[in-house]
């Protein structure tokens, strides 16, 4: 199991209540994951993030070999932008990870991997860099860097308060290198998160970064761990490995059925890996869909889990990928794979719950109004 | 009925000393003739948290020690409540579903789950004291 470098910190100034993540302990919770949610939504909170992977690539061939790994055109990506988020396919199309890329210029990219998927993709990136010979270097800066998402609509104010008020003028997705908050420098800030709010992810070395945690905490900025990060996600609809997607065509339908959405597919585009498979599905058309399920009100209390599932007038339709507790909505929604004969939006659906069955609607993402 | 606060690394956990406990982290309390109250303990919802739904046992069913009595959603997990002891269920508490963060706020007291009706004093009496549990406490990993 692997620990952050700043774990030590978040248990014992913090008070975190730590459990495993995607092959890392990681904080759960620090007082309670609804306070830490409202927190993100109203006001502003911060989480550890170091569990993601961090990556550079470098070399006169790191476009093409990002054209071939991924669905979308990253040759249209701006220099000190990130990219993404977009899809690594294998060759049934299915996903192997969703990830963002920031390009620095032609030849130098960084890339963020999901924490269970880290050592995978370097794995994969260095067989293809191999096999096509493509002059490519990739570099893993997970353990070299923490990193640190600040998430809220005053998050900007927070970095503003701390001297660094440039951050406000960073354009959606934009990022900045070497940069300087309360006296520290800090390699990588960007306007950009996983929360579906306003805020930005930094990246430093990891004194700075526990100097830039205490600087918060001095502020008042609350601490949020990985249930949070969670209920948040679902709540914008977004997803996670294992969950909504996976590499096994058994498990998982293709691609397209994720409805992955903001552009991380581009049509337009050729010679990706599983584009093959990918337009095959899209050809035929899927038998699978991603919706959201929103519990009734009645059965505000109930969460769907992973595995749980789906029918209409005693017909089994699809199953339950994600669930969780909206504090927002406040009752239970998830994610799930539906039938698309049966995908029909706002209409009723059943799932089954320890044997009993509660009555949800589908639904679209987000969950909530953004 | 007094409070005892243990401490564990940086963590206080509440064992009360008036009750028996188990493995699994429910409380059980003998009530007056045959009546025990069951709950879970101040470690099993510093565990879970953010209880926000609570499925309770049936008035009149029948459980075995080690049956799901109860079943707590927490924003991270579903988690099972087993009872304690053998019996018949003759109260459930009603105020946990609309208030299921009393098992979060008052596990040991408002926070009760269910009396039940028990054939088997020596069943109760083999439970874990209060010492037992607070050394089980310390066994395990923080």
């Amino acid at each position: 199991m692997l620990r952050t470098l700043l774990l030590d910190y978040h248990v014992e100034k913090l008070g975190a209540d730590t459990g495993e993540f995607g092959g890392w302990i990681v904080p759960m919770k620090y007082t309670s994951s609804i306070e830490e949610h409202m927190a993100v939504r109203r006001n502003v909170g911060f989480f550890d993030v170091s569990h993601m992977g961090r990556l550079r690539l470098k070399g006169s061939d790191v476009i093409s070999f990002i054209q071939y790994v991924y669905t979308r055109d990253l040759e249209k990506t701006k220099e000190f932008f990130l990219s993404g988020p977009t899809l690594a396919l294998n060759q049934w199309a299915r996903v192997k990870d969703d990830e963002m890329l920031y390009r620095i210029s032609d030849e130098d990219w960084l890339v963020v991997t999901n924490a269970p998927y880290r050592e995978k993709m370097i794995n994969y990136f260095r067989e293809i860099i191999e096999s096509r010979k493509y002059r490519v270097e990739v570099e893993d800066l997970t353990f070299k860097y923490a990193m640190i998402a600040l998430q809220g609509p005053k998050a900007p104010e927070i970095m503003e308060s701390l001297g660094a008020s440039w951050a406000s003028d960073l354009r959606i997705l934009e990022f900045r290198m070497n940069e300087e908050i309360a006296g520290s420098k800090y390699y990588l800030v960007s306007r950009s998160g996983w929360t579906g709010e306003d805020g930005f992810e930094i990246w430093g070395e990891s004194k700075a970064i526990q100097a830039l945690m205490e600087k918060l905490i001095e502020k008042g900025v609350k601490p949020c761990g990985v249930i949070a990060r969670d209920s948040l996600r679902m709540e914008m609809g977004f997803v996670l490995g294992e969950h909504e997607y996976g590499e096994d065509p058994l498990k998982f339908p293709c691609a397209l059925s994720l409805r992955y959405g903001l552009g991380a597919i581009d049509w337009g585009k050729h010679g990706f890996v599983g584009e093959e498979a990918l337009r095959t599905c899209r050809k035929e058309g899927v038998r699978w869909i991603r919706v959201g399920i929103k519990m009734k009100k009645k059965f505000a209390r109930i969460i769907p889990r992973q595995g749980y599932r789906l029918f209409i007038e005693g017909v089994f339709v699809g199953w339950i990928t994600s669930g969780s507790f909206s504090p927002v909505l406040k009752r239970g929604i998830a994610q799930a794979y539906i039938d698309s004969r049966y995908a029909l939006f706002g209409e009723p659906v059943d799932i089954e719950v320890r044997g009993k069955l509660y009555s949800g609607k589908i639904a679209d993402f987000p969950f909530i109004s953004k | 009925m007094t409070k005892i606060e243990v401490q564990i690394g940086n963590k206080k956990y509440i064992v009360m000393d008036d009750r028996k406990y188990t493995k699994t982290d429910e409380w059980a309390k003998l009530e007056e003739g045959n009546r025990v109250r069951i709950g879970i303990t101040d470690y099993a919802q510093k565990e879970l948290r953010d209880i926000i739904g609570v499925e309770l046992p049936e008035i009149d069913s029948e459980v075995s020690k080690g049956d799901v009595v109860a079943t707590l959603e927490s924003v991270k997990a579903t988690g099972d409540v087993y009872s304690p002891i053998s019996g018949k269920i003759v109260e459930a508490n009603e105020r946990l579903l609309d208030e299921p963060e009393l098992l979060n706020t008052d596990p040991y007291g408002d926070g009760w789950i269910a009396v039940l009706e028990i054939k088997d004093p020596d069943e109760y009496n083999k439970l874990m004291t209060p010492e037992q549990y607070i050394e089980y406490l310390k066994k395990r990993k923080h």
